[in-house]
């Protein structure tokens, strides 16, 4: 066990120390980042689900008015969001060229996404969509705590720009880290980029829905077995994706190729026995995420969808699984 | 921490979450679920059912509309409102937020008027970034609510009974009881299944109902999903010929436990113990009433603009719409005919107005442009 978290094994052993310092701090914004992605995401998807609920129902008109004035709760979280992908474009990237493109590139995203938002919550005051700034739900101080978190976002895009500006020739911060993606040829690119975004989604979707369900499922009597499992298979997702990206991308090139295998089949075993986990759970009292856990399912909005849950769940499997074929067509490579 | 601790701290972080309250057979309790009232002829008891609040809602407009039904209503009954039962969905995708501010405004209304307001589950109330047991309490703490939720195993949240009573204690016989029930959310057929089925009113339920009735006291019940006797009654009329008396509109499925094995027993041992009318709510787009061979069973009209609701366009050829329009015009007198497009949206009233007799009203509220909203009571 010690072999595969020897120091040596990872890139950092190789960096000074005020590199190290670098590496460290990026990496506590990007778990800040995303734990406020994680939050304003969950608060998408409740937004999302309501109006999703409303189309389906045959009332698109409720569906514009509620997504009009709902849209600060959605932009809130794509400029999170952009927030966590900037901050990840300083950690990694093939090389200083990429890195200094695409840290500008989602500055702006951030900057404008979050200048949009600013905008379009005083227009809509102004136009008396909203009635006032603390007009109320979902929050009390809604929509004013958008344009505050706006105005947070808009810094983060106007430093980041300012950053770039500064050391348009050479960062000053350098860590040799290439993301698994850029080994590869476009069109696995392009599937790895997608699997990836997805699993971040049902990651952050994850964080949030754990955390929640401490505090919102009922944990009385037959329901409680249920609810301690929806706890874990909840925080499957972004424990595996914090893992894969602080632990397996963090290895040198040569350990990577090493570990891939066995880390693949202990992911694929840890998956397995908290999805069987949940299914025995939720075999022994079938009403429990509806009477006792509704909220912690957002998306299953009508009484008959359970395809949301299903994808939360199963995801964590087939990320392992992906790794699994991954590490066994290396190793027939390698032959 | 070590091993020992983490292993250790599992199970006890695992009783941490579960409560361990003392759980008591109903039926050995049938006291703890009656609440009373004072009867009097026409008692008024205001239906608004799946309100919906959720995070995209404006509170603030949501509350203008409700203050017009409650002053149309207050108006439109000499008396004034006695009792609102709230029919469920009154919050979906909602938050700690809405349910405050919904419990303060429904205090607020309560004092404003002299009502209490009764508290049925719907499917959704539990659907939400809250425990159902949080938004028990908050129901439960709230002076004007009628709410009872003993640490039961009988099924369901909250299942209670209004006795109406000659001086408005329990230690009299009632002269007309008002069952609440929980109807449920759903459920899962399999852990795997991919559709999830609407709950039913379980054979416990039924018994506890038996257990609660007083013999030869009229009954209403109210709950959240209708049970299949409303498209059985639909079906009959429609296919079957039956000439049962029927009003109002359907313009969507019942949105019930439509499997065979779910059909509840409710309404057929009601029946035989007092039952004379059930009141629910769940599809928006129906407010379709029938008398079921002595029972009336119907839909209360949906209150508020949140989720979804009809449009009713008297211009809309579709068969199902011209029926319940007509049904609806044939109740109106001359001068107030509808021949306007108007929503599917208000509350529905029943009177008490002897210990034999009820009338039903539904009353569709549109807010319009101006002083000139839309307004039509119309008797089933």
């Amino acid at each position: 066990m010690k072999r595969f978290f020897a120091k040596e094994n990872f890139i950092p052993s190789t960096l000074d120390k005020k590199q190290r310092i670098q590496s460290l701090v990026t990496s506590l914004v990007m778990i800040v980042l995303f734990v406020f992605s994680s939050f304003t995401f969950f608060n998408m998807l409740y937004s999302f689900a309501d109006i999703l609920g409303s189309i389906v129902s045959g009332s698109p008109d409720v569906a514009i008015k509620d997504l009009l004035r709902a849209l600060p709760l959605y932009l809130s979280f794509f400029m999170s969001l952009w927030a966590l992908f900037l901050v990840h474009a300083f950690r990694k990237g093939k090389d200083d060229e990429y890195r200094l493109k695409s840290i500008f590139r989602k500055g702006i995203a951030v900057l404008s996404i979050s200048g949009f938002n600013f905008l379009y919550i005083l227009i809509m005051r102004f136009v008396g969509k909203y009635t006032s700034l603390v007009e109320g739900s979902p929050s009390s101080l809604y929509p004013l705590d958008a344009l505050l978190y706006s105005v947070l976002f808009i810094c983060i895009g106007l430093c980041a720009i300012l950053y770039i500006k500064r050391f348009k020739e050479k960062l000053p911060y350098t860590v040799p880290v290439r993301p698994v993606a850029c080994a590869e040829k476009k069109p696995v690119r392009f599937f790895y980029c997608f699997g990836v975004s997805f699993w971040t989604l049902i990651a952050l979707f994850g964080l949030t829905g754990a955390g929640l369900t401490i505090f919102v499922y009922d944990f009385k009597h037959e329901y409680a077995f249920f609810g301690i499992a929806v706890i874990f298979i909840y925080l499957l997702s972004p424990i595996m994706l914090a893992f894969w990206e602080f632990y397996f991308n963090e290895l040198k090139e040569e350990k990577k190729k090493e570990f891939l295998l066995p880390v693949s089949i202990a992911s694929m075993v840890v998956s397995a026995i908290f999805i069987t986990l949940y299914f025995v759970a939720l075999k022994t009292n079938m009403d429990a995420p509806s009477n006792a856990g509704f909220g912690m399912f957002p998306i299953t909005f009508t009484a008959t969808a359970n395809y949301g849950t299903l994808v939360v769940v199963f995801t964590p499997a087939i990320v392992s699984i992906v790794a699994f074929i991954r590490a066994i067509i290396a190793k027939i490579k390698e032959q | 921490m070590n091993k020992k601790t983490i292993l250790l701290s599992f199970p006890l972080f695992s009783l941490a979450l579960t409560s361990c309250g003392q759980v008591i057979n109903w039926n050995e309790h049938l006291d703890d679920y009656v609440f009373a009232m004072q009867y009097h002829a026409d008692f008024n008891i205001l239906q608004l059912t799946d309100i919906h609040w959720n995070v995209n809602s404006s509170t603030t407009r949501s509350k203008q509309y409700l203050d017009k039904v409650f002053k149309e209503a207050d108006a439109h009954c000499p008396g004034g409102i006695d009792l609102v039962e709230l029919t469920g969905d009154q919050f979906m995708l909602a938050n700690t937020y809405h349910v405050k501010t919904f419990v303060e405004y429904m205090e607020t209304k309560a004092v404003e008027y002299g009502f209490k307001y009764a508290i049925i589950w719907g499917n959704h109330d539990r659907h939400g970034l809250y425990s159902p047991n949080w938004l028990a309490n908050q129901y439960r703490n709230a002076s004007h609510c009628i709410y009872i939720e003993p640490e039961d195993n009988l099924y369901g949240r909250s299942n209670f009974v209004i006795n109406l009573t000659p001086d408005g204690t329990t230690a009299t016989t009632p002269v007309w009881q008002l069952f609440n029930l929980d109807s449920g959310a759903s459920f899962s057929e399999s852990p795997l299944a991919i559709g999830r089925n609407y709950d039913y009113i379980r054979d416990d339920q039924v018994n506890w109902y038996v257990a609660e009735h007083s013999p030869g006291v009229p009954t209403i019940a109210y709950y959240h999903i209708p049970q299949q006797d409303n498209l059985v009654a639909w079906n009959l009329i429609h296919e079957g010929g039956a000439s049962f008396k029927h009003n109002f509109f359907k313009l969507e499925g019942f949105g019930d436990a439509d499997k065979p094995e779910y059909k509840s027993k409710f309404i057929k041992t009601a029946k035989e113990n007092g039952l004379k009318g059930a009141f629910m709510g769940h599809a928006h787009n129906v407010d379709w009433t029938v008398d079921y061979d002595g029972v009336v069973i119907g839909l209360g009209v949906k209150t508020g603009t949140e989720l979804y609701f009809a449009h009713i366009d008297p211009a809309d050829p579709k068969e199902e719409l011209q029926e319940g329009l007509a049904k609806v015009n044939a109740s109106l007198p001359v001068g107030e005919k509808i021949e306007e497009k108007f929503d599917l949206i208000g509350a529905s009233l029943v009177t008490i107005t002897d210990p034999e007799h009820f009338t039903l009203e539904h009353l569709y509220l549109n807010e319009r442009e101006g002083a000139n909203d839309f307004v039509r009571w119309v008797e089933f």
